[in-house]
């Protein structure tokens, strides 16, 4: 076992940073909820990263350690792709949008015209969406652009993939950005309070606050861990531990990096948001916790 | 990035398995309830640690010149997990193996390497530390026992409490007070058990029989050859000790093996249809395996030869969010193991306890993670 990265992957990551570098603050006075940016759309396309996943000797784990490392940025990208499209065996040229055939009246994020959008129930089809078939929500507190699916493609492309396998990645995908938005969250909070003066002292002083931040970076750091074995192995348990993880921690960090925050956890002028409210989205997936927990309990014990 | 054990490892692992299977006896796991520091484990552990140094299988990891053959830190986290998933056969003398002999080989003399080590390596020292005192437990660096140096000669005198293994272990690695600088006034000595003037009285306790212990130093002369670095070097020194500790007691694999037991008693008895105890059984699980992971990356990082700092806490707090869930879980669903009907699940539960108070409470790590990892600002003192 050797989890430190190969020379591979730390050129692609050292590649990846300086292109995100731009990018890493953004003016968020009109940015509202769902901060995004074509030009970095464009240049990871252009840079290929998203389709790593689809070498077969750089996998789904470099893939998984290019989505957490994007995940970190203020703005908010169609990164679920770059683990999904390998096992579809399609390119990520359009964003790919999940759905669960029980749950389609979800908002899902990215899902406009031209998405793939790929259901998962008893079987795994997709069909690329029409203008028709959606209905944006601009008004959706996500931190992500959602949409909700008003009608399924008639026709539709069949996948020869196990749904249980296509969950399996969907896990990942889900454990990875969380792991990533659970990282820039924390990293701006402590920012924050380590400046921030009260009682005549920095806020991050206090030992009500340092613990619980340390829980959350205890939390972070072991989701990262998680999500990137999950990545590396695909295996079904390992995908589901690391998801559950990814939801439970977000219950436990995501109001206390804003009660932290005072005031401004409460601001659109600061960041923490665009990753505590896309955690919020993730949050749901799959289920929730109780699925994802079943599903821990369904692969180690039957 | 490889999560995968190698052929090599995995061989290693079903060794250490193999022997376990063909070594401990039939009814090894209700003779597991006694606490690791009984008489009656510690007896058994020195037969036990004879063996396994027999098949070097004690100090693998040690330097080939000092007895062990030379394996890298996976290796010792191998053996440590097998261990430690079977109950700990080797008592007390796992702490001898995890971080003392690591820290003789580093810093201490040769004559004192050869003294203590080879006793280490072939299964028969039991070692205590003699770190907390009354009025000194996670604040340490306030301890009161004191060394004043005549001659060539320490005399010591002074108080320490909660030392786990005292009553039967043949040497004290001992922190004491050689100055009055609050970190670099604290020095070790290496001191012999039976010397005169040390009295050790039992307490208590919720881990099993002879676990813990008061001992007192009443002007016990220790030679100044016995002072392990230098006069005040103590807090270098047991930075680099509790370091390999932390790390050194794999509870998670031990609280993930008695969750599986668990669910197997649970499923056997019908007790597992619910959805309720799948859910929990499944907290418990991404707890355990989320310990694993974070324990791994740090070995991994030793075994490049990187020096592990604040992280080895934030994995060590991880354990003990893993090894708390687990105890809740079988409270909540099992609670019948409390009452002796399975013995090693009670076995882990008496040991769980420890988790978050042994080697550094669970707050001094989060204190730790909060100043080191994350760079938060120190409370004022």
């Amino acid at each position: 076992m050797d989890l430190s990265l190969s020379a591979d992957q730390t050129a692609i990551l050292d590649a990846l940073d300086a292109l995100a570098r731009p990018y890493a603050s953004a003016p968020l006075h009109d940015a509202g909820f769902a901060l995004t940016s074509a030009a970095l759309d464009r240049a990871l396309q252009e840079g290929g990263f998203l389709d790593v996943g689809l070498d077969e000797d750089l996998g789904i784990g470099t893939a998984a350690l290019i989505v957490e490392r994007l995940t970190r940025l203020p703005q908010a990208t169609p990164l679920t792709s770059a683990i999904i499209a390998p096992l579809l065996g399609v390119e990520t040229t359009a964003p790919i949008c999940l759905i669960e055939t029980d749950k389609v009246h979800r908002p899902v994020r990215f899902l406009a015209e031209c998405a793939r959008v790929v259901v998962v129930g008893d079987t795994v089809t997709s069909f690329i969406a029409t203008a028709t078939q959606i209905r944006a929500e601009p008004e959706a507190l996500f931190a992500y652009p959602v949409g909700t699916l008003l009608a399924r493609a008639d026709t539709r492309e069949q996948h020869d993939i196990a749904p249980e396998t296509l969950r399996t990645h969907w896990r990942i995908a889900l454990a990875t950005e969380a792991a990533g938005l659970l990282a820039a969250a924390l990293e701006s909070v402590c920012a924050h309070t380590s400046e921030r003066q009260q009682f005549g002292r920095p806020l991050a002083s206090f030992q009500s606050m340092r613990h619980r931040l340390a829980e959350c970076q205890v939390r972070t750091n072991t989701l990262y861990w998680l999500a990137m074995k999950a990545a590396h192995t695909l295996d079904p348990a390992d995908a589901a531990l690391a998801a559950l993880h990814a939801q439970e921690s977000t219950r436990v960090c995501v109001y206390d990096f804003h009660q932290f925050m005072g005031a401004m956890g409460m601001s659109l002028e600061h960041p923490l948001h665009l990753w505590t409210y896309r955690l919020k989205y993730l949050f749901g997936e799959l289920g929730g916790r109780g699925a994802n927990a079943l599903a821990v309990a369904l692969s180690l014990w039957g | 990035m490889d999560f995968r054990w190698t052929q090599e490892e995995a061989a290693f692992r079903a060794r250490i398995s193999d022997f376990l299977a063909e070594s401990l006896p039939a009814d090894w796991e209700r003779f597991a309830q006694h606490g690791p520091a009984s008489p009656a484990l510690t007896k058994y552990a020195e037969e036990f640690c004879g063996r396994l140094a027999e098949q070097d299988l004690l100090t693998p990891h040690w330097p080939v010149e000092l007895g062990g053959l030379g394996l890298d830190p996976w290796h010792q986290t191998i053996l440590a997990e097998e261990m430690w998933i079977a109950g700990e056969p080797r008592g007390g003398q796992y702490m001898n193996i995890n971080w003392i002999g690591p820290t003789l080989i580093r810093y201490g003399t040769e004559a004192q390497k050869s003294r203590y080590l080879p006793p280490i390596a072939e299964g028969r020292a039991l070692w205590c530390q003699g770190f907390s005192e009354p009025g000194s437990g996670s604040d340490l660096a306030s301890l009161r026992t004191r060394a004043v140096l005549e001659g060539d000669t320490y005399r010591v005198s002074g108080q320490k409490i909660w030392t786990s293994y005292a009553g039967l272990a043949d040497t004290c690695f001992l922190l004491c007070r050689t100055s009055e600088d609050r970190k670099r006034g604290i020095s070790i000595l290496l001191v012999p058990m039976d010397s005169a003037g040390i009295t050790v009285r039992q307490i208590p306790s919720l881990i099993g029989q002879g676990d813990i212990h008061e001992v007192f130093f009443d002007d016990v002369a220790v030679p100044v050859s016995a002072r392990l670095g230098d006069e005040g070097q103590a807090w270098e020194i047991i930075g680099f000790s509790l370091t390999n500790e932390r790390l050194g007691i794999p509870r998670y694999a031990l609280a993930r093996a008695a969750l599986d037991r668990a669910v197997a008693v649970l499923q056997a008895q019908g007790e597992w249809a619910g959805e309720a105890v799948k859910i929990e059984a499944g907290h418990a699980a991404a707890l355990c395996e989320a310990a694993r992971v974070a324990s791994y990356a740090i070995v991994s990082a030793r075994a490049r030869g990187e020096t592990v700092g604040a992280q080895a806490s934030s994995a060590r707090y991880a354990t003990v969010m893993a090894e708390r869930r687990v105890c809740e879980f079988i409270t909540e669903y099992l609670p019948e193991a409390l009452a002796d009907a399975h013995s090693y699940l009670k076995m882990h539960h008496q040991r769980g306890i420890v988790a978050g108070i042994a080697a550094g409470a669970a707050e001094i790590q989060l204190n730790i993670i909060a100043s080191d990892v994350l760079h938060l600002p120190r409370e004022p003192r």
